[in-house]
């Protein structure tokens, strides 16, 4: 599905991610696992092309048969839009404050498929009462709603347009213990419904709990890649291992 | 909106009156001479103590400052702002013949002031390192460092005196022999003033604002997720606002007192000058009755913002700002 062949990321000169290959398959999820620091959300920026100014990326990200770092503004807007779906960490802070969920909500999900308001309102009522949210939070602004809920909202949105990439990053740091449950529950669902999951974490609980491959950064270095069962069971490299012991 | 909060906001304007009443009172009457001079009607010199005793107690002079405030007071509420002391005629009909030609000034300079600084600032904004967006940056600091008397007086000499286009001085009457032109000619160079001298600064606000939002975590999501970008930059135009209004409220008092010296420049028929000649001569009634009249305007116009801030800000509405 994606494949990263050499990538590096510099910030002013400075390299945040080095020479990193990796593969993301089809249909499963994949956890990106390591410290702060370690380059993993610069590597999803570079993913997206969403580098801060100051930054480059090098090497090839290749995704369905297009190189995502050699492709046009254009392109990237389409794959944004078609293929992509993203859930960042903070949720209260991903939606505009002054704007109703029901505007935001259409925007994020009917507005990229080209559903009008009708069919909107009925399927997004239908999947918010899955993910045990009242359809009158359409009718409400983001700072009357928890992270919690408001986290839902974006997987409400992932599960409305069926993306064939979803990304998340970090996506529950900001979640207590309980929610944070239930949005790898919901997480898992988008992936048997066909979308291909890339999760940034730096939780191992998280990484055992929902992902079926992992791969281990530092210092923007991928040290180790593999199934989540193998690595958890024998890790080979000496920061999974101290991984593995912090999680105990 | 709330009959409550326009109920709330209404009492604050009303506050706000009544402390700009007090204070102006007091503050006028501690400046040095005598108030009773402009009742003297130029004949200072030649009258006597007995003359002066005798019209400082026809006017009520001779009585404590507290007492002379309540009587202002108690017949300011009931619409009658006195007489004035150097003219011999009511305030308020003074006021009124001043006062069309200072919303004239006022109204068509904050229109441009406006519009201006939202085409600018809008558009600058959403092209971070344009040319534009430098350039914005560069004609604010011009626009707001340049005195308004210098470019007054600029103006004067380029337009009048050099070419001969416009008149230098003087407000122009509707019902003259010029009309509807003659007035606006002589609108053109004031109000250029006014507006070329606070334009960047508003339109530099925004653009900053504009900027700030556009960096904003939800627009970075919304893009990240293919939202289009006529969404997202009206969501951030909403939100660019609100703090821009919110600039515009509170600068407007000092706008207002700004167009005070453009109106003594250019002769210019309005409350400003009245006020300016009022100081000149102690007519301390018809100062008071312009102080008020002017301070009802500025409490007005920020009534407007406040509402336009209620409409734009749901946090406001919802009353997280405890508004």
């Amino acid at each position: 599905m994606l494949e990263a062949i050499g990538l590096s990321v510099k910030i002013n000169g400075i390299p945040v991610v080095k020479d990193s290959s990796f593969f993301i398959p089809e249909g499963k999820i994949t956890a990106v696992i390591g410290e702060s620091g370690s380059g993993k959300s610069m590597t999803v920026a570079a993913l997206l092309r969403m580098l801060p100014v100051d930054a480059q990326a090098y090497g090839e990200i290749c995704f369905m048969g297009t190189d995502l770092l050699k492709a046009t503004d254009e392109e990237m807007a389409v794959l944004r839009k078609r293929k992509f779906f993203t859930i960042f960490q903070d949720a209260l802070n991903s939606f505009n404050p002054s704007v109703k969920m029901d505007r935001q909500l259409y925007a994020f999900s009917a507005g990229r498929v080209g559903d009008d308001q009708d069919s909107f309102q009925k399927k997004m009522k239908a999947i918010l009462g899955k993910l045990n949210l009242s359809s009158e939070i359409l009718n409400q602004y983001p700072f009357e709603l928890s992270g919690g809920m408001l986290q839902r909202c974006m997987i409400a949105c992932a599960l409305y347009v069926k993306p064939a990439l979803l990304i998340a990053d970090e996506p529950t740091s900001a979640l207590d213990k309980v929610v944070q449950k239930e949005f790898l529950k919901w997480l898992r669902l988008l992936n048997e419904s066909g979308t291909t999951v890339l999760i940034i974490t730096h939780d191992l609980d998280v990484v055992a709990d929902a992902a079926d491959e992992m791969i281990v950064m530092r210092k923007g270095e991928i040290v180790e890649t593999g199934a989540v069962a193998d690595i958890l069971a024998r890790p080979t490299h000496e920061y999974t291992k101290r991984l593995l012991d912090s999680r105990f | 909106m709330t009959v409550k909060w326009i109920g709330k906001r209404m009492m604050l304007g009303v506050l706000v009156l009544f402390i700009v009443s007090f204070l102006s009172f007091f503050i006028m009457h501690a400046s040095p001479g005598s108030s009773a001079t402009a009742y003297y009607g130029g004949n200072a010199q030649t009258l006597t103590a007995a003359e002066k005793e005798r019209i400082s107690k026809a006017f009520a002079l001779d009585r404590p400052l507290p007492v002379q405030y309540g009587a202002w007071l108690k017949q300011a509420v009931q619409g009658n702002l006195g007489m004035s002391a150097g003219v011999g005629r009511p305030v308020a009909s003074i006021l009124g013949e001043r006062l069309p030609n200072t919303l004239l000034l006022f109204g068509v300079s904050m229109f441009f002031i406006i519009i201006g600084s939202i085409w600018l600032g809008m558009t600058a904004g959403m092209r971070p390192g344009s040319l534009l967006d430098r350039g914005l940056s560069a004609f604010s600091i011009a626009s707001s460092s340049i005195p308004a008397f210098w470019l007054g007086i600029l103006f004067i000499y380029l337009f009048a005196v050099t070419l001969g286009v416009l008149p230098s001085s003087g407000t122009g009457s509707l019902g003259g022999d010029g009309g509807f032109v003659d007035k606006m000619k002589h609108l053109i160079m004031p109000a250029s003033v006014v507006v070329l001298t606070h334009v960047g600064l508003y339109a530099r606000f925004l653009q900053e604002s504009v900027k700030a939002e556009l960096g904003s975590y939800y627009v970075m999501a919304a893009r990240a997720n293919g939202v289009m970008e006529r969404e997202i930059r009206r969501g951030v135009l909403r939100n660019a606002f609100i703090p821009y209004l919110n600039y515009l409220g509170v600068t407007i008092p000092s706008f207002f007192g700004g167009s005070v010296i453009v109106e003594s420049l250019f002769a210019w028929s309005g409350l400003g000058q009245l006020l300016v000649r009022s100081v000149m001569v102690k007519d301390y009634p018809l100062l008071m009755g312009g102080i008020m009249l002017t301070g009802l305007i500025v409490v007005i116009s920020l009534f407007v913002i406040d509402v336009l801030m209620y409409m734009l800000d749901p946090k406001l509405r919802k009353g997280e700002l405890g508004g």
